[in-house]
């Protein structure tokens, strides 16, 4: 089940409101399937792929499915049905089907899951017209996130959650989680230094890091996007207009969210020129994550990194 | 010989017997429509009016019509890129197809689709373009009657090709599991593509990898209608009763190429094994057989006229429909929220 306990809990109260909810993964509650039944906590065999094309077929005729994949790793498992399939079905029927399902996964955390099993693989489905990508910074987000998830019908989500999220969780606060409107950035520090966009699991060390700098008398803006797809990007660009320096920090590497992220807003004209080149990165390098504590080290998007980005780009050079 | 059965003493025989309700005339017109629909859209693909790649059905219309004569409106449909026969057997409306073909704006799928229809007012829910990936979709519907009772049954049909596919037999697990209202089609043509499935299968009796999957199978002969429906009805009928998921194995032929760009495609097959199924055709087969139980001849040749009207006014139609608006290239990535 899911790292993030909390979760269940909200899924179980879907669960309830909805009659509709089903739930399909590779172990199940028996709780739930005392309380639900069989047929709507489906207890799979490891087919994952089955288990993607089937949630399809069962959104496109009425149900909403939710299908844990465990591992975001595992994502790459089901990339035919969820992209050439879930994320088309809508437009290759033009507008006659829709395929409100849900796919919940978890992100890094400092498991030492090595190479295959630990990655932050959500930059890749921000290339992927049709699937809606959330990367919820706080369990109150990740909570609310899925409950909007579950009760939208405009197509696939996907939803990133970070094992790091736990051991920060306001659990009252989680509960009372009301849906949250995708794209819809949440700004948890305001200031015109410089604008620090964190993503998932990298938004705690980003508000370490904001607040450590806060101590100095450099205020920055901090923003959480919390999804990526679709993007709040009238927030962020509202904010780098302002502050003309930009850090990305994410626990994945640059070439997926964040690069994707800073060709999106050169968009916004007068972007560009208000950033000036002011621009940094603080990501995983571009090769696998190892297993050991002392070279995944180098991986993390920790405060200090924050901290010397922005540093770089308010120091006059 | 590529025209027999493989021979498999420890399967039963197909009871083949004709089930009340089937009417095999409406089965012929049917099957005419689609053979003379076929014919012509290869040749408006020679004309470059249809878009993208054919991929005919001719020669196997029999296992479309067979099994679709066995379903009812609510049950739900998952077909392929070869699957105009399936879309048409199911009452998928001809002119909206043939404007979807063209690429034009009336398409059921306002252009965006081509051969890969969907169709709500069918309950068609898709028709992958890529190998065996359906056929999980045609699981999750199946899982919606289960949870809701509705009573429906989902019907998938593939080519012996998808069973090289992995999520198919995820699906085959998955469904016997289940117990869910599932029956699957196995158009057993003999070929992938252009190669031969015994060059590339261990076991070329695809019944005998569903058997493994501990799946309840039904071989028949895929170019006999009557045999195709009859066993159709068992299933949806073992399906319905909630006993699970079936697989049919029915074997038939390509009597033309697997699929046509600009040119008809210069595919060659063995000339004595496609004579033989020729030989076999499911229209000739299904026409003796009416003529024998008494039908006028007079009758079957109006229906041959009727369905070359009726493909006539569907391209007509097509040629005559706008192409879309540059700007709906855009519409329906996502749906709105009710």
């Amino acid at each position: 089940m899911n790292e993030l306990a909390v979760l269940d809990l909200i899924l179980e109260q879907e669960l309830d409101r909805n009659p509709d909810v089903v739930f399909l993964a590779t172990s199940t509650p028996p709780s739930w399937r005392a309380r639900f039944g069989a047929g709507r906590v489906r207890t799979c065999p490891i087919s994952e792929p089955a288990m993607v094309g089937a949630a399809l077929g069962a959104a496109m005729t009425g149900l909403r499915p939710v299908v844990d994949l465990n591992r975001a790793s595992f994502a790459f498992l089901v990339m035919d049905q969820l992209v050439n399939h879930a994320a088309r079905i809508h437009y290759l029927s033009d507008g006659a089907y829709r395929a409100p399902m849900v796919l919940t996964s978890a992100t890094r955390g400092p498991q030492q899951l090595g190479p295959q099993n630990e990655q932050c693989p959500y930059g890749v489905f921000m290339q992927t017209p049709g699937v809606r990508v959330a990367v919820p910074g706080s369990a109150t987000d990740a909570c609310a996130l899925l409950r909007t998830a579950l009760r939208d019908e405009q197509g696939p989500v996907l939803l990133f959650i970070a094992p790091g999220l736990a051991d920060h969780c306001d659990l009252r606060a989680a509960l009372a989680a009301e849906p949250q409107p995708f794209g819809v950035a949440r700004r948890i520090r305001g200031g015109d230094a410089a604008t620090v966009l964190a993503i998932g699991s990298a938004v705690r060390a980003a508000e370490q890091a904001a607040a450590d700098l806060a101590a100095e008398g450099v205020l920055v803006d901090l923003l959480d996007p919390r999804t990526l797809v679709p993007f709040d990007t009238a927030a962020v660009a509202e904010s780098v207009l302002r502050t003309g320096r930009l850090v990305l920090v994410d626990d994945g590497p640059r070439s997926g969210a964040p690069a994707q992220i800073l060709s999106g807003l050169l968009d916004v004209p007068g972007l560009a020129e208000a950033l000036g080149g002011r621009i940094a990165h603080v990501s995983a390098p571009e090769v696998p994550i190892p297993s050991s504590p002392v070279l995944e080290a180098q991986f993390w998007a920790t405060p200090e990194r924050v901290v010397a980005a922005v540093r770089r780009l308010t120091t006059p050079s | 010989m590529a025209s027999a059965l493989p021979a498999d003493p420890a399967l039963p025989p197909v009871d083949a017997r004709p089930v009340d309700g089937f009417d095999p005339v409406a089965a012929y017109r049917t099957m005419v429509l689609i053979r003379t629909y076929e014919e012509r859209i290869l040749q408006a693909r020679t004309e470059r009016e249809v878009i993208g790649p054919v991929h005919p059905y001719i020669g196997q219309e029999a296992v479309a019509v067979g099994v679709c004569a066995a379903l009812e409106p609510r049950d739900h449909l998952v077909s392929h890129y070869r699957g105009h026969g399936h879309a048409l057997a199911r009452g998928v409306d001809p002119d909206a197809l043939t404007a979807e073909l063209f690429g034009r704006a009336d398409g059921l799928c306002g252009g965006k689709a081509a051969a890969l229809v969907s169709d709500p007012a069918t309950h068609l829910l898709l028709s992958s373009g890529i190998v065996g990936a359906g056929i999980p979709v045609a699981a999750g519907a199946a899982m919606t009657s289960q949870v809701k009772g509705d009573g429906a049954v989902a019907v998938v049909f593939f080519g012996e090709g998808a069973l090289g596919a992995g999520v198919v037999h995820e699906t085959l697990t998955l469904a016997v599991v289940q117990r869910l209202p599932l029956i699957l089609v196995c158009e057993n043509n003999g070929y992938q593509g252009a190669t031969r499935t015994e060059e590339v299968y261990p076991e070329t009796s695809v019944a005998r990898i569903a058997e493994a999957h501990r799946m309840p199978v039904h071989r028949v002969d895929g170019n006999d209608t009557l045999a195709v429906h009859a066993a159709a009805t068992a299933a949806v009928a073992a399906a319905r009763a909630g006993q699970g998921p079936s697989f049919i194995e029915a074997s038939t032929y390509l009597t033309r190429f697997h699929l046509q760009f600009d040119r008809p495609s210069g595919e060659h097959r063995p000339a004595e094994e496609r004579a033989d199924w020729l030989a076999r055709d499911p229209l000739g087969r299904l026409r003796q057989h009416l003529l024998a139980a008494g039908t006028a001849p007079a009758v079957l040749d109006a229906l041959d006229t009727d369905a070359e009207q009726r493909v006539d006014a569907a391209i007509t139609f097509a040629r005559t429909s706008p192409w879309p608006a540059p700007e709906a290239a855009l519409t329906n990535l996502w749906a709105a929220t009710p």
